[in-house]
């Protein structure tokens, strides 16, 4: 089921949302070792978990979390912006039409199989998100390890510097280009998955 | 010209290429640039029995492929063992930090030196699901590493790798789809995988053993393979399962 939370999160899916922090947790503190906040010994909830956070969110038919990712406008605080700007060699691409893709994650208990299919809805679903609310940029932080799988999705990419090393990790930022056709891209790279199909799935993925 | 102008020249090269030879000449022009003499993109399979589904681009010596594939060494390559532990480009000067270096793997360094490949720069390339590979940049015997220039090699690397792949999709020459298991067969074979008896496996599952020991078969027969260790070694590959699956907590 796909579910997107808006502006932080109205009040009545204060619940929903704590599901994601706890994988969050698992996933960023517990597995990688990051160095960010854990509220509560259970939430991982940064100072850009705030009322202007957008959620992409997959759960199970039971509310179970499989994967996240959390957009935070490139116009406010965010993490190239605040944090890592000397990953640009430029000025950091900013404006009303771009927005920064942060705490991608699947969730630690999808075995091989699931991780790929609840990816590429994760994936779908922030292409399909962009398309709907007049995204045309993606930015992102990430580690190396991660480029060649984030290129291999098909969407076009571009560096925004020189890959740096931060806390040991050799990091760098990119750009996602996103336009009508995105979809057709990620679909011929057999990723893209329509929105729409998701509710109801995945009930048996624990 | 900054670095980032560059990088986007690299990539538009790299999607403006329209066939592998195209492809080829503009990674070998990317490769000049950086101040390099060679680059070998692959993926790092025996290429004499993968040759339709394989990427493979290169402007090495052709006496060192020739040796090279002879001696069937893409699975064994120091640099391609050392770019399956770092996901992270590292110079072959450093090999001995990535991994055991045994005495054969010297003697190849040695050789390719030989051959006229100097000091190289690798780029691992790991796409889940789909077997690992490389994009590496060499220098001349007796040439230094442009080590200024390692940063823009990695990012060079990686699109480079993603433009071969792109290719090959395109060409239909990616690897066929690969057999696909129950879950009841993949749940065995994790724990197969975990070193469990066939006995033990119908205790945990709670199935009789007889079923267990059909499951695996079937699961073999799926994928036209005779021993349960090349089945687990199959399915690791492609990602049926995962060693986070055999080694959850």
């Amino acid at each position: 089921m796909l579910q997107i939370f808006e502006n932080g999160g109205r009040p009545a899916e204060a619940e929903a949302l704590a599901v994601m922090f706890e994988a969050r947790k698992r996933v960023f503190v517990d597995l990688l070792g990051w160095d960010v906040p854990v509220v509560a010994g259970r939430y991982e909830i940064d100072q850009f978990d705030d009322r202007y956070a957008r959620y992409i969110v997959l759960t199970t038919a039971g509310g179970e979390h499989l994967a996240s990712a959390r957009l935070l406008a490139t116009t406010r605080p965010h993490i190239l912006g605040n944090l890592y700007p000397k990953l640009c060699e430029k000025a950091v691409p900013v404006g009303p039409e771009i927005a920064e893709i942060t705490r991608f994650c699947l969730d630690r208990r999808l075995r091989a199989a699931e991780r790929f299919q609840v990816r590429n809805q994760l994936v779908s679903a922030l292409v399909d998100d962009a398309l709907a609310t007049g995204i045309r940029c993606y930015t992102g932080v990430a580690e190396i390890a991660w480029l060649q799988q984030i290129l291999s999705f098909g969407w076009i990419c571009r560096p925004l510097g020189l890959p740096q090393t931060i806390e040991g990790k050799l990091t760098g930022a990119l750009a996602i280009e996103i336009s009508a056709e995105t979809p057709a891209l990620l679909a011929r790279a057999n990723i893209y998955v329509r929105s729409q199909t998701l509710a109801g799935e995945f009930s048996h993925a624990a | 010209m900054g670095m980032l102008a560059t990088a986007a020249d690299y990539c538009s090269a790299i999607e403006e290429a329209v066939g592998p030879d195209d492809l080829c000449a503009a990674i070998a022009a990317i490769a000049l640039d950086l101040g390099f003499d060679h680059f070998a993109l692959t993926h790092h399979v025996d290429i004499r029995l993968a040759a339709r589904s394989s990427i493979r681009l290169h402007n090495y010596p052709d006496d060192w492929v020739e040796f090279f594939d002879h001696n069937r060494l893409a699975v064994s390559d120091p640099v391609h063992r050392a770019s399956h532990v770092t996901s992270v480009g590292f110079t072959w000067a450093n090999l001995p930090r990535l991994i055991t270096m045994t005495p054969g793997d010297q003697r190849i360094l040695a050789l390719a030196r030989k051959q006229g490949l100097g000091e190289g720069f690798t780029v691992p390339a790991h796409v889940p699901g789909e077997a690992r590979g490389s994009c590496s940049f060499a220098s001349r015997a007796g040439r230094p590493l442009p080590r200024a220039v390692l940063p823009l090699a990695q990012l060079a690397g990686a699109f480079a790798f993603e433009g071969a792949r792109r290719m090959w999709r395109a060409a239909e020459l990616g690897p066929e789809p690969h057999p696909v298991l129950t879950d009841r067969q993949r749940d065995c074979l994790i724990w197969v995988a975990r070193g469990k008896s066939d006995w033990e496996i119908s205790r945990i599952v709670g199935i009789s053993q007889e079923t267990v020991v059909r499951h695996i078969k079937q699961a073999r027969e799926r994928y036209g393979l005779d021993k349960r260790t090349s089945l687990l070694m199959r399915t690791l590959f492609d990602g049926t399962i995962s060693f986070t699956d055999i080694f959850r907590r």
